[in-house]
């Protein structure tokens, strides 16, 4: 029995795919590297061994462990939640996460755990949904809700902003943080493709909930709305997905380090004659 | 899935909505537009603001509704 593939997907594989070649960026070799959510990541499939050596996969859903999945990586699956890592301190050279983190409860304690997890000079590669992901339909829905029923309550999950994560990322004891941006349009013909897109997706990724509290009418509205607001020529709508790629290390003495205050030898406002010098 | 189950119903009405909505793309732009110009003017969306709109659609709607059960 095959499930239907839907296009959503197409995002969770990019994702995968981009995780992967930031990883490839760093020139190392990860003896040991840990894949939060790797049932669904899609990352280790485009690793090898000479990048990463040994990788344990972690799932919170038994069933989703219990896939298939072949690599040449040895691999070791072991059913966990990020908010309550069962690894001790100090033991995994990379920690890979590709959209399960904006699902947890506690984002700030699951990164915080991420980086005690790390060995000193290791390296967090995740990847999460941002702020303005499904904004269209977020809101159509919250327009055409106050229009016919005087309020509206979520129907897409919050997302992290760009701000709140490098907070977050500072305080859980990450340095050299890198946070970069992308965003993925994918088109449908109209909001009940979106819906439906999302809603078999829900338990594995995306951002979809409490569709059953949704109004007939309410959809309706939405659907008009939605095709008036942001709707193309050709009649079909985009649903955007906004992805934040963040890179953290766990502090060790040989990463660079800003300088003390005080401590310049040249002034900026010497640099032309460091020109001049060069040319003489 | 094999045979019909409520996963399958369900994704068949959404399917059908779709269908019924292409059918009313002028009321459906005459409501959005309503209810959109609020997000540009100082004008704030209220309950209601938009109901002569919306019924225009609705009924479009239901009457296409009846039109494929026909």
């Amino acid at each position: 029995r095959r499930p239907r593939l839907h296009h959503v997907y197409l995002v969770v594989f990019q994702v995968g795919c981009q995780i992967a070649d930031r990883v490839y960026d760093i020139p190392r070799t990860f003896p040991l590297a840990l894949d939060l959510g790797g049932g669904k990541s899609h990352i280790a499939e485009h690793l090898t061994k000479d990048v990463v050596q040994r990788l344990v996969l972690t799932e919170t859903s038994l069933q989703t462990l219990k896939v298939n999945r072949p690599s040449e990586i040895r691999t070791q699956q072991v059913l966990a939640d990020e908010e309550f890592l069962p690894f001790q301190e100090n033991s995994f050279d990379l920690v890979l996460s590709s959209l399960t983190l904006h699902w947890t409860n506690d984002l700030p304690g699951a990164l915080k755990q991420i980086q005690q997890v790390l060995k000193p000079d290791g390296v967090f590669i995740g990847a999460m949904l941002g702020g303005d992901t499904l904004y269209e339909l977020r809101c159509s829905l919250q327009l055409a809700e106050t229009e016919r029923e005087g309020g509206f309550s979520p129907h897409v999950s919050p997302f992290t902003s760009v701000t709140d994560l490098g907070q977050l990322l500072g305080q859980a004891g990450f340095s050299l943080l890198t946070v970069d941006i992308d965003e993925v349009k994918i088109h449908y013909p109209g909001i009940m493709e979106v819906m439906m897109d999302l809603q078999g997706m829900a338990e594995s990724n995306c951002s979809w909930n409490r569709k059953s509290l949704l109004h007939r009418d309410t959809i309706l509205a939405a659907a008009a709305v939605y095709k008036e607001m942001y709707g193309s020529d050709d009649g079909e709508v985009p649903a955007s997905f906004q992805i934040f790629y963040m890179i953290g290390w766990k502090p060790h003495e040989s990463q660079p380090k800003p300088l003390k205050r005080g401590s310049a030898t040249v002034s900026l406002g010497d640099l032309s004659q460091i020109k001049n010098q060069d040319q003489s | 899935m094999s045979g019909s189950n409520v996963w399958s119903r369900s994704r068949e009405k959404m399917r059908l909505f779709s269908e019924l909505f292409a059918q009313c793309a002028d009321e459906a732009a005459v409501y959005g537009k309503c209810v959109a110009a609020t997000t540009t003017s100082k004008q704030e969306l209220k309950k209601d603001l938009c109901a002569k709109e919306f019924q225009a659609l609705k009924t479009c709607f239901t009457n296409a509704a009846k039109r494929r059960a026909k």
